[in-house]
């Protein structure tokens, strides 16, 4: 069945990534039929989980030698799955894996790509696409000249899709395990488990910057004011820089884009790179002991002072409130 | 007349700004206050390739022309904050490094210049003494030739780099009798017998470059150290002390560049009585003249190297550029406090620094009263 | 005993400099363009492979007007042996760069691309992924550590990624995106600029490449985003409780 768009679907090998789906909400903007694209290996509980979200079909590409994300067998067989879906879009959303993978698809498909995409309007009888450059300060609203296309999305731009009852059908595509390039041997992989939320899904985070001085302290005032609110840690690139916190916190223009609830910045001055992670944060609260610090700017709520005295206060009250 | 810099010059302005920038960020607050040298920093800039601008590229310095040094200078000064590394580096550059390129012998170009263009030694030199400071060549120090050796004895004082420095160019008379013309000049070296620069002396400003008096005792320096010939002191160091006077305060029109945009900043910033301080009159003219003080002082430094490149004789552009420019820098300085009001007596807001480093240009590589009495002998008064 | 390996090509963007661009109170816009700082790191970091002795040559690469030499130079400067420039002055996409770079590494024929993962104008972290799609050489991105292996014939990369870091090798010849942890870059010391006026700049055509491309995305406008305002200041620990359960409703 043919479908206008085709959907990357990441997962982490136990669950669907829930931002992943928020691309499903802007091929429902562009229009037309969509399918979902899962690859990997073991997936049909993933690729059940996917059926309740409309889609026309749900092609799964499940064979061992895709068991780890290797861009080189993973953009051939993206390519070859839109080109048999006849889609002219392919979409997916922005994290380090569609942005390993789908440019080089798109080289494949000998097609342009847009990365980051945060609104899709009309302009003069055609799309056009709003994407932020130069680390946030700008948007820019651009169109592309050719009818297929692939595109990354933010996810806290277009939202989660909500259920849609229709039928999907569930296509397993046949791999061919040695036609795959073999330049690739994924070796390992160091993955934290918490019982945090994810960074990108969390309603509520914690950000800390390179004044926590020190692993110890950081983990237990940004981590302890995490835990009690139920979120999830972030940090700055100083912070990351000096060892406080590891890669995966980092937020900002080269690290991840949030959109909480509520963010809470702890000695973070406000570095334009991390302002463009988190300017879409419903309500952000900033406490630095710089009355001049650039965060104070964008904060809903700022409070000057020094973080080591108030960071366990605030860990006080919200523990009464 | 072409104000524009060349595509190369620029390169070297911009690859100077980025390097201060990033690698000459540290704390000056606490150095200053405790009177530390950054030895780290002074290496940086050596190996970046500061201290060998003027030297010709055989030595391994980078042969360029006194317009693009000052200039350089000046961008240095801008980026970075510490103004006593700035003024060893100049010191350095002036007093010990010149004489050497225009007087040394191959072999004390050799032996020399490689390590003072590339940070790993430090020069200076050391003519002032406690009883001759602008009557210069009333020198008190005394050299003896004994064989292949010359016995140097006396004291100098206010040599900067004295307490770090490889090697002074020292200036001794070897035979009093004659007065300026037994002025001779010798590269000192430390560990030289009888050579004892460690006496610290603390300062007003500046006090990130260290200064010392400096003490000879029957200190033996060998005949091969002298620099240039006997009695040819003087002469060498009128050279070196008019390319002194008209360089050496380069950096500091950096430093106004840099203390004239803060003021502008916090004028705007600061609001008092519902406004910005800069929308008050007072205020804005300060900050009008330091600009054109600003302008003139970076116009006169950027015409003395110029000058220095195409003429021998430029000892009154060089009187008049650092006359002007001390009395500039100090009264920016001043001013700079005035519009920071509280915040400009306070340590910590690193605008009364400035004043404490900017009065003692009034006062070395000659007073401003004797940059006064030279222009108005060379303007035929 | 085995041998470096041959060539590492280095692409690198001319961009407008990002800390002039910051600088409080400004416009936001610059005129002084930069390497930007994500291929400075990749141009460190083969500049270091070279300094073990693991590479020969390093060669440098841009696409632009004449006034981009300036970059060029830097590069130079930096340590690069050698640099090429295509005189393109037209504003491309990252689909036109890599395959005007494409025809640039068929005919260098090095045996590593080494680039930085996205431009800091443009953000689209693209160029490096399509090069290695058209070249059909295996690729590693976002890469903060690169080993070779043994017989240099395979690079071992640690990739930054959301989960954490995750290792791959990838045999050469490779394309390999740097992200920041990667390195700290040297700066350009004058000594550097004074040698880089006596490397080579070659200046290529796309015509004398033997490439013709459009670029397919066209910009039609940029505007700041809406500014978010600034909100209220609180005195205490409280007040903010307070206002963030009674006010934003947040707690």
């Amino acid at each position: 069945m043919p479908a206008k768009n085709l959907i990357l679907i990441e997962h982490d090998r136990r669950q669907i990534k829930r931002p992943s789906l928020h691309a499903i909400t802007a091929a429902r903007q562009l229009g037309g039929d969509y399918a979902l694209l899962l690859l990997g290996q073991g997936l049909d509980e993933l690729a059940q989980s996917l059926v309740g979200y409309g889609a026309s079909t749900i092609f799964v590409a499940d064979d061992p030698a895709l068991a780890e994300p290797l861009a080189d067998r993973y953009a051939k067989v993206i390519a070859d799955a839109f080109r048999k879906s006849a889609a002219s879009a392919l979409i997916g959303t922005s994290s380090t894996f569609s942005k390993d993978v789908l440019p080089r698809a798109a080289a494949l498909l000998d097609v342009p790509m847009l990365t980051d995409v945060i609104a899709i309007e009309e302009y003069e009888g055609s799309l056009s696409y709003r994407r932020p450059i130069s680390a946030g300060s700008m948007l820019a609203t651009v169109q592309l000249s050719s009818e297929r296309r692939v595109l990354t999305i933010r996810a806290a731009a277009f939202g989660a899709p909500a259920s849609d009852p229709a039928v999907s059908l569930v296509e397993k595509l046949t791999i061919d395990a040695a036609s795959l390039p073999n330049g690739m041997k994924f070796i390992s992989r160091e993955e934290r488990v918490s019982d945090r939320p994810d960074l990108t899904e969390a309603r509520v985070v914690i950000g800390g910057g390179r004044p926590l001085k020190d692993k110890e302290t950081f983990d237990r005032l940004v981590g302890g004011l995490a835990d009690l609110l139920g979120g999830a840690i972030g940090a700055t690139r100083a912070a990351v820089d000096t060892g406080l916190a590891p890669n995966d916190f980092q937020i900002g223009q080269t690290g991840k884009v949030i959109a909480p609830e509520l963010y809470i910045a702890l000695g973070i001055s406000g570095a334009i790179q991390h302002l463009a992670g988190i300017k879409d944060s419903r309500v952000i609260v900033a406490i630095n002991k710089d009355p001049d610090a650039p965060i104070f700017q964008m904060a809903t709520y700022g409070l000057v002072g020094d973080l080591h005295q108030l960071v366990p206060q605030l860990i006080e009250a919200v523990r009464n409130a | 007349m072409d104000f524009a810099w060349s595509d190369q010059q620029r390169e070297l302005l911009d690859a100077v700004g980025r390097f201060a920038r990033e690698q000459l960020d540290y704390d000056v607050i606490e150095n200053d206050r405790k009177a530390t040298f950054s030895h780290e920093a002074w290496k940086k800039c050596g190996e970046f390739g500061i201290q060998g601008l003027l030297v010709p590229t055989e030595y391994g310095g980078l042969g360029q022309d006194p317009l693009t040094t000052v200039a350089v200078l000046e961008r240095l000064g801008y980026a970075c904050k510490d103004n006593g590394l700035l003024f060893s580096i100049n010191a350095h550059m002036w007093t010990a490094v010149s004489p050497l390129v225009n007087n040394g012998t191959e072999a004390q170009k050799q032996k020399f210049l490689p390590g003072l263009c590339n940070g790993t030694l430090i020069g200076g030199n050391a003519m002032s003494e406690p009883n001759s400071g602008s009557d210069a060549f009333a020198l008190a120090t005394t050299a003896t030739k004994q064989g292949d050796k010359y016995i140097l004895n006396g004291s100098k004082i206010f040599i900067t780099n004295g307490p770090v420095a490889d090697v002074l160019v020292v200036f001794a008379n070897v035979d009093k009798s004659r007065g300026a013309d037994g002025v001779t000049a010798f590269l000192v070296e430390k560990g030289m017998p009888g050579f004892d620069p460690s006496h610290k002396i603390e300062k007003m400003g500046v006090r990130t470059s260290p200064m010392s008096e400096v003490f000879f005792e029957n200190c033996e320096v060998p005949a091969e150290n002298l620099l240039g010939k006997e009695g040819g002191g003087a002469f060498l160091f009128t050279r070196s002390l008019t390319w002194e006077r008209g360089c050496i305060l380069a950096s500091a029109v950096g430093s106004m560049q840099r203390l004239l945009e803060k003021c502008i900043r916090y004028a705007n910033e600061r609001k008092q009585g519902g406004q910005s301080i800069g929308k008050f009159q007072q205020v804005a003219t300060k900050i009008v003249e330091m600009k054109l003080r600003v302008e003139s002082a970076r116009h006169m430094l950027y015409h003395f190297g110029w000058v220095a490149g195409h003429r021998k004789a430029v000892y009154l552009e060089a009187a008049m550029t650092k006359l002007h420019i001390a009395d500039a820098w100090v009264k920016c300085a001043e001013d700079a406090i005035q519009i920071h009001g509280g915040y400009g007596y306070m340590t910590e807001y690193e605008v009364e620094r400035e004043l404490r480093d900017a009065i003692g240009a009034k006062l070395y590589s000659g007073t401003s009263e004797i940059q006064r009495n030279i222009i108005a002998s060379l303007i035929g008064l | 005993m085995t041998q470096p390996i041959a060539k590492i090509l280095v692409p690198f963007k001319s961009v407008p400099d990002p800390y002039e661009a910051a600088a409080p109170g400004g416009t936001g816009a610059t005129a002084k363009s930069v390497i930007n700082p994500f291929d400075e790191i990749a141009i460190e970091e083969a500049l270091r492979i070279r300094e073990r002795g693991e590479a020969s040559e390093i060669v440098g690469l841009t696409i632009g007007a004449p006034a981009v030499d300036e970059q060029v130079r830097a590069a130079l400067a930096m340590g690069v042996d050698r640099a090429i420039r295509i005189d393109d002055a037209r504003a491309l996409d990252p689909y036109a760069v890599a395959r005007i770079l494409r025809t640039v590494v068929e005919k260098e024929a090095p045996q590593m691309v080494l680039m930085g993962k996205q431009a800091v104008d443009d953000d689209s972290n693209q160029v490096g992924q399509m090069l290695a799609g058209l070249l059909g050489w295996p690729q590693a991105t976002f890469v903060s550590r690169i080993e070779f292996l043994e017989d240099r014939i395979c690079a071992r990369c640690t990739r930054e990624t959301d989960a954490g870091l995750e290792v791959v090798d990838i045999t050469l010849p490779a394309v390999i995106t740097t992200d920041l942890r990667l390195n700290e870059p040297r700066y350009v010391s004058l000594p550097g600029l004074m040698k880089a006026r006596k490397k080579p700049i070659e200046v290529l055509t796309c015509a004398q490449l033997g490439v013709q491309v459009e670029p397919q995305t066209t910009t039609i406008s940029t505007a700041r985003p809406p500014k978010r305002s600034a909100g209220t200041r609180v005195e205490s620990v409280e007040e903010l409780v307070a206002k963030l359960k009674e006010e934003a409703k947040v707690l």
